[in-house]
Formats: structure tokens, sequence, C-alpha cells
């Protein structure tokens, strides 16, 4: 009975992806596997993919994958929270993140979570709730990840001058910059307490890129403005390839909050 | 050679002063017949004066004309100006080929690849004619290249020239080969220049004046009938190492690669006197070097990349009355690029386009309507139409440019131009010309689509503006000329106003690319600008043996708001004594230019004093059997002046006395 079982289920599944193979492009094709299990209780495997094969600290994009672990059916609704937790041994902190929309894009759930430091101070893992819309159960899993301190750092934070507060910058785009008008955006995030990192609007935005070794910036740049959930977008403009680097100053209402700041591009 | 030096003297002396008034000497456009070439008009007599001097460079020579004018950026590849106007503002032509320099620092100019050797006749047009082959409102240097010429007996003609210079430690050899018959008329000839860093007046070496070339060309023609030949063209130009002083990078190589294929005729007893259907294609190769430039901030790459297609179409009909008419159909297509690699130790190599992948398509027809009215009145019309389009060819090219905010990165334009001119004679010896122009030119890729192009003269980088207008003008001259026993004087007076003059502005809030430059400038049209001045040109032959030139020029240039235009040469004179007796020649030249003081600052110009140079040249030409030889020696700049030109970037100092000695053999 349970040969059956299998046979059948594996003849579904090979039935089933050859389907898919022939209709529609697998959406991890891109993309490297980051961890995989199961949300225990939810009755739903976990798969977790990132762009990247290494993950580096600054605006991490999750894309996570939920299949029904009983019939392996891809769950499309399902209503997903992440909890990054640095664990340094003597302190523990969390980590600014984004879940993804209950409606689950090209079968993925896209999510983020920005590292504010590397692997090197302790540990990283993300605890991974999930609501499982289709059967209506709930569980979770938590998955280690390693992360790595980039060459170029894409993740920033300061005390601000005007309310003494903490403020994490990160940059989210150009993702693959080029000689042109780019695509200029940040993400800002306030630390309220250790476990608590909520998107910020409250400061105003302006940058100035250069290259340091040159001196010199390049025209016709547009000053990223908030556009939500902490997101500031903008257009940056490369003349060249090379060691770009974003001057970034930050105010609040007029008032001077940062404006020692920058993060560099190499392309 | 005697024959050579005889036949120009003759033509000195004899045939322009006794010459038909023709009334085509200031309006030359279409010479076919090379028998006509030689001492037509006055231009065209001070360049085969000059170009007896066989060391002499075509800059030499072309300076010589008082519509010419240099801008010196080193000890090689001067760029030509007519009457102020220079760059995209002229035409220089090879054969009436477009020649699209792959320099976007101006290093290349098309005169660089013409030796004078090489140099059978020029076509300089100005004003009311300047822009029969190519919408343009300054005019146009078109350069003949010599070729064999068809003959009865084959024949084989070769001669070598070498020469040695003092001031620059310099020597070149040169080869020329005449083979022809009846059918065929080959000539092929190639040059050898190498110039180390000359000595200024004062003795001091200037650094980085130092260049080696060599040029080499091929010209087969074939007569298909008794009225029409095929002619197969190829001209190639090599340079290493060519020093660029007032530059911050010098040539580390340039190549040059010309070839074109023409279907010629002539029969002048027919209404259809003439035609040329010539289809050509050239392409240019540079590459900018600063690894011997001492502190340089950071190592840099500029290759630069043009090639340019085209064909020219030219008849030339005998209609009614002796009317004449020129018609001229041309289209050529250019595509140019450029790019700037920096390296900082540690970071990834900075590339930028400087010139974005580009492509100018240019078509045009011209009519030139030669009417002779009677024995004394003659009107002469002239029009032309030109259609330009320019267009970014690369994604790449389209991404960077779209930075700099435009609408879109292709431009279109129709260009007009068209001319009178009447000329009358007013007495036998006495004749009086006037004539009035409308032309245009298309802005240039540089001027359009450069992307920060460094300028050392006003130490700016230059960004190009798609919104910019074609610069025109209106053109007035008045021109007279006596022709008398001995002595032709010509007097030629112009003024002209230049619309949406496209002039470098400052742009605020942009900042240099270029390591120490102050600034951004980009390229704006000013309303109205004004250039007024004269020429004067004697030739005479004072007696048999002694015969004289001397020209004279001067030009006032002002913007609207009255102040100075940049690069205007101040007055100047070159005088030429030669005196030539049987098989020797004594020539003592006089050069003299004025201070200016009239300088525009903002475009990195400061006042120049005026200066005197005294040079003297002797020849002895003499047979050994059937061999001629002709030597040469002379001494440039005698008095070891220390000086430079007004138009020479950076105030480099030109060479001091130089000592030279050539010889060329025939046979």
């Amino acid at each position: 009975m349970k040969m059956a079982v299998i046979a059948i289920t594996g003849t579904a599944m090979l039935f089933t992806s050859c389907k898919k193979e022939n209709n529609e492009p697998d959406p991890t094709i891109n993309l490297s596997k980051l961890a995989e299990g199961y949300a225990s209780g939810a009755a739903t495997k976990v798969v977790v993919y990132t762009k990247e094969a290494t993950i580096s600290t600054g605006y991490t994009k999750l894309y996570i994958a939920l299949y029904d672990s009983v019939t392996n059916n891809r769950v499309d609704d399902a209503h997903i929270h992440l909890s990054p937790l640095m664990d340094m041994g003597t302190m523990k902190h969390a980590a600014p993140y984004e879940n993804p929309d209950e409606e689950a894009v090209n079968h993925l759930f896209p999510s983020t979570v920005t590292f504010i430091m590397s692997s090197m101070g302790g540990s990283w893992t993300i605890g991974i709730s999930v609501h499982n819309h289709s059967n209506g159960k709930e569980g979770s899993l938590t998955i280690p990840v390693t992360v790595t301190e980039p060459a170029k750092t894409k993740i920033k934070s300061f005390t601000a001058a005007h309310d003494g507060g903490k403020y994490f910058v990160a940059l989210t785009e150009p993702a693959s910059p080029k000689v042109g008008i780019n695509d200029l955006e940040f993400v800002l995030y306030k630390k309220t307490s250790m476990m608590s990192f909520p998107a910020d609007s409250s400061l105003t935005m302006t940058f100035i890129p250069e290259m340091p070794s040159m001196g010199h910036s390049s025209p016709n740049n547009v000053n990223p403005t908030h556009i939500g959930n902490g997101h500031y977008k903008g257009k940056v403009n490369f003349t060249m390839t090379g060691l770009w680097r974003l001057n970034m100053d930050f105010t609040s209402n007029g008032a001077v909050a940062d404006t020692t700041q920058y993060i560099d591009i190499e392309f | 050679m005697k024959r050579f030096i005889s036949t120009i003297s003759l033509l000195l002396a004899y045939n322009h002063l006794f010459a038909n008034n023709s009334f085509h000497d200031t309006t030359k456009v279409i010479e076919l017949n090379e028998v006509v070439v030689l001492g037509k008009t006055s231009k065209q007599q001070l360049v085969h004066f000059y170009k007896t001097n066989q060391a002499s460079t075509l800059e030499d020579i072309l300076g010589r004309l008082p519509e010419l004018s240099f801008v010196r950026r080193g000890a090689y590849g001067m760029e030509p100006s007519i009457r102020s106007f220079s760059g995209g503002q002229i035409n220089v032509l090879i054969d009436g080929m477009r020649i699209h320099g792959a320099c976007t620092d101006k290093m290349d100019p098309a005169t660089i690849y013409i030796e004078p050797m090489n140099l059978q006749n020029l076509q300089l047009q100005t004003s009311t004619n300047g822009f029969t082959s190519g919408s343009t409102i300054g005019g146009t240097i078109n350069m003949k290249m010599a070729e064999a010429g068809f003959s009865d007996q084959p024949s084989v003609k070769t001669s070598v020239l070498s020469g040695y210079q003092t001031a620059a430690n310099s020597f070149f050899e040169s080869l020329v080969l005449n083979v022809s018959n009846k059918k065929w008329a080959i000539r092929l000839n190639g040059t050898y220049r190498n110039s180390s860093n000359y000595k200024a007046g004062n003795g001091s070496v200037i650094p980085f004046t130092q260049y080696e070339k060599t040029n080499y060309a091929l010209s087969v023609k074939y007569r298909r009938s008794a009225y029409t030949y095929l002619k197969l063209d190829y001209l190639g130009d090599d340079g290493w190492n060519i020093g660029y002083p007032a530059l911050p990078m010098d040539v580390g190589f340039a190549s040059a690669k010309i070839a074109s294929i023409s279907l010629n005729y002539e029969n002048f007893r027919k209404r259809f006197q003439s035609g040329t259907l010539k289809i050509y294609a050239n392409t240019i190769r540079h590459y900018m070097d600063d690894t011997k430039r001492p502190n340089v901030p950071m190592h840099m790459d500029m290759p630069g990349y043009s090639t340019t297609a085209g064909f020219i179409s030219q008849s030339t009909l005998k209609l009614f009355n002796n009317h004449l008419l020129h018609l001229s159909v041309d289209a050529s297509a250019t595509y140019l690029k450029a790019s700037m690699t920096m390296y900082a130790p540690g970071e990834p190599p900075m590339f930028m386009l400087t010139w974005p992948d580009n492509r100018k398509i240019q078509s045009g027809v011209s009519a030139l309507w030669n009417i002779p009215v009677d024995s004394n009145w003659n009107v002469q019309l002239a029009a032309r139409i030109d259609y330009f389009g320019y267009e970014l060819t690369s994604q790449s090219a389209k991404e960077q440019t779209s930075i700099l905010g435009y609408p879109s990165t292709s431009r279109n334009n129709l260009l007009k131009n068209s001319s009178v001119r009447i000329t009358r004679n007013l007495h036998r010896n006495f004749r009086i010309s006037a004539g009035i122009s409308y032309s245009e030119r298309m802005p240039t890729a540089s001027e359009l689509y450069g992307f920060y192009l460094y300028n050392r003269s006003d130490n700016h980088d230059y960004i190009g503006n798609l919104l910019l207008k074609p610069e025109h003008s209106y053109n007035t001259e008045l021109s007279t000329q006596y022709q008398g026993y001995k002595t032709k004087i010509t007097i030629t007076g112009f003024y002209n106003k230049v619309g949406n003059y496209i002039y470098g502005m400052l742009l605020p809030g942009y900042s240099a690319m270029t390591i120490g430059a102050s600034g951004v400038k980009s390229y704006t049209n000013l309303s109205s600008v004004i250039f007024t001045g004269f020429e004067a040109t004697v030739i005479s032959s004072i007696r048999s043996d002694l015969f004289l030139t001397s020209a004279l020029k001067y030009i006032h240039a002002e913007k609207s708001d009255r102040t100075p235009v940049p690069f205007i040469s101040p007055a100047k004179n070159t005088t030429s004594l030669r005196y030539q007796k049987n098989n020797y020649s004594i020539q003592l030249e006089y050069e003299a230019a004025a201070q200016q003081k009239k300088i525009d600052a903002n475009a990195g110009e400061d006042k120049t004093s005026g200066y005197q140079l005294i040079h003297i040249r002797g020849g002895y030409n003499f047979n050994i059997k059937s061999t001629n030889l002709l030597v040469q020696t002379g001494a440039e700049n005698l008095f070891n002046k220390f000086y430079h030109d007004h138009l020479d970037w950076g105030n480099i100092a030109r060479p001091g006395r130089n000592l030279y000695i050539q010889l060329k053999v025939s046979w």
C-alpha cells in the first residue's frame, strides 16, 4: 500500500513536473537554495531561496516557496512572518525585515531581511512562522544563516544628531549598476529596541555621487524621496564605470541628522 | 626637374600676367584638367611658389595663404582655419572626400595626410562658393592628390628626396615613381619623417615635439576611351610617438587608410564637358598616450575610431551662350566612437565613452551656374541643400547620453546655402567682384555628443548639447583685382555676420571629470558674431629673374556684446623675394605678425606679442647625364627669434634657427 502511494505520488510528480517544464519555467531558476525544512504543525515544507549564493550584510531578498507536505503541491496563499535573530552569546538582537504578502508572486513569497552585521559576531537565525491558508494550519521553523561582510558594504548605521536615535540605511538599488541613469533606492530603519527595527520615513535624504579617486560627481541625479515602508527612491547617474561613492545627508525638518555616511558602488 | 622649375617660373612670370581675364579665378570649383592647374589664381600661385621648397610640410605651404591660419598644439597636426573658421565650420577634403578625424582633441586634421609632394593642387573656396562641396559657413579646403598623366610614349620617372634639418634633428626620405603609357598612368610615392624635440630660439629643447610618420600613396589611372578613364587611389598614413606639448597627452599610434575609385570623363567640345563619379571610404584609428609624460595623476587610454564612406558625383555642363553649370550630388556616412579608460590602483577600470558611438549621414545637392552676361559682366549663382542626420548607434551610448536628459538623442536638419557673385571688368587691367551669400553648417559630433572632452586651452571639460541650432552666416565680400603687365594685385574685404554661433559656456553645478580642470562647459548658440577683415596679395615679376610675392591679412571679430571672439589671428604679412638665374635661386622671406590684444580670456587666451622672422633659402639645380639633381639649403628663423604665434596653444615656443639641406634626384 505504502509502495503504491509512493509509486502513484511519484508518477504524479513526474507527470506534473513534466507538465510544468512544458508550460512554465521554474521560478527559482536564477536563485540559490538557502535552506529547506518543515514548518512543524503547518504540514508545510518551506524552501528559502536567495539571489546570491552567499548572503552578505545589508538588504537581502529571500524568496520562500511553500509546499503541502502531504501532496507536495505548491502553496500560494499563506501568511508568513519572519523573526531574524542574532545570538551573540551575551546578548541577542533582531534585524529589520519585510514580511511577504499573503499571495505568492509566481509561486514564491518575496520577503527581505536587512542583516545589520555579519556572522563574525555571533549566529544568525531566521524564524519563519507559516499560516498555511490552504489547510488552515500554523507552524514554524528556524533556519541558520551565515552572513558575510562584502568588500563594499551596502548598509550603514548612524546615531542621529537631532534625536539621538540609531538609524540603519541600506542600499537596495541599483542591484546591477551601469553607465547611464540608474534607479536608486535606499531603505531606512530606526532601532527602537533590541528586538524592534521599524521602517522609518521621518528623515529627508539627499546624496551626491562621487568618484573618490577622481574627485568628480555626475550631473542630474534625483534625490531619493520616501515611497512607503521606509523605502526612498531616486535616480543616480554614473558617467563611467569604476568606484563610485554615494555620499548621503539626512535631515529631519531642516535639522541635520547625519552627514557622515556613504556607500560605495563598484562596477 | 629643371623643366619643372622653369615651368613654374614661366608660369609665375608670364602665364598669369598674360592670361585671359577668366572670371573663374575667384570662383574655381571643378578642375579636372591638370594643365590649367599651375598658376591660375593668386592662391594657387602662392601654393606653387612655396611648394618649391621640397622640405616644406603642407602646413608650411598653406600657412602662407592669407586666408588660412593654423591652430597649433604641437609640432605636428596643426588645425587649419579659414578666416578664423575651423573645425566643423569648414570642410577639409582630400580629392573631395570627407574625412573625419578620430581624435576628440582635433590632433588629426585631414591636412596631415597630404605630403606636399603628393599635393597636385589646392582648391580653397571661400565666401560665395565655399559651400558648394558641403554646407559650411567658413569655406572649403580641398587638397587634390598628385597623379600621373598619360603619355604617348611609355615613360618611367623616379624621384628620390632626402633632407635633414637642425632645429629638431629631423630627417625625411621620399620616393616618387611615375609609370605611364597611353592606357595606364601609375604613381607610387612614399615619405618617411622622423623628428626629435626641437630647439626654441633661446636654445631650450621643447619637450614632446617629436614625431615619426610614414605616408604612402598609390594612384592608378586606366584610360577606357578618349574621354574617360578609371582611377583608383589609395593613401595610407601611419604616425608614432607624436608629441603635443600643448595637450596633456601625446599620440602613441595613429593610422589612416583612405581609398577611392572614380570614373572620370572630360570632353570640352561637348555640352557635357566633364564629370566624375567617385566612391570612397576611409578609416582612421587614433590612440592617445600619456605614458611618457611626467607627473600623470592617473594613467589613461583614449582610443578613437572614425570611418566614412560615401560617393560624389560632379558634372559640368556647357549651356547656351557659354553658360556653365556645375552640378554635384554627394552623400556620406560617418561613424565615430572614442572612449577613455582610466586606471586607479586597486580599483576597477573607469571606462567612459567620450564620443558615444554615433553615425552622421549627410546627403546634398549643389548647383553653381556661371553666366557670362557680356565680355565685361559675369554673374554666378550657387545653391546647396544638405540633409544631415545624426544618431547614436549603441545601447551603451544611448544609456550614457541619457544622463544629460535630452528628449531625443538623434538630430535631423536640412541645411540651405545660396549665393550670388557679380564680377565686372572696369578696365582691361582692373576688375571688381562683389558677392553675398547665406550659408549654414551642422554642429559637429563633439558639439552634440561630446562627453567630458577636456579642452586644455580653457581648462574645462566640454559636454555636447543636442539642442544646438545649426550655425548660419550672412557673408558679403568685395574683391578688386589689378592685373598689369608685370604685377597682379588682389584686395578682398569681407563682412561676415554669423548667427547661432556655437560657443562654449560654463555649466554651473557640473563637476569637472578631468583631474585639475576648472569646470564643465557646454556649447550654446550666440545670437550674433561679426567677422570683418581683408586680404591683400601682390605677385610681381619685378624683372625677368626677380619675383616678389606678398600677402597681408587682417581680421577683426566680435560678439554682440562687443567682446572679442577667441583665436583670431593678428594682422600678418609674408613677403618673399626670389632671385632666379640659370640654375641658381636665392629666396629671402620676411614674416611678420602684429601683436594680438583682443582676446577672450574665457576661452583661455592671453595676449601675444608680435614677431618678425627672416628666412633665407637657396637652390642649385644641375644634371649629370640624364639625372637631374636639386640641392636646396637654407635657414629658417635666421635670427633665432624666441617667439610663439597667437594661435599656438599653451604659448609653446616655436622652433629657433633651423638650418636645412636636402637633395632631390630625379631620373
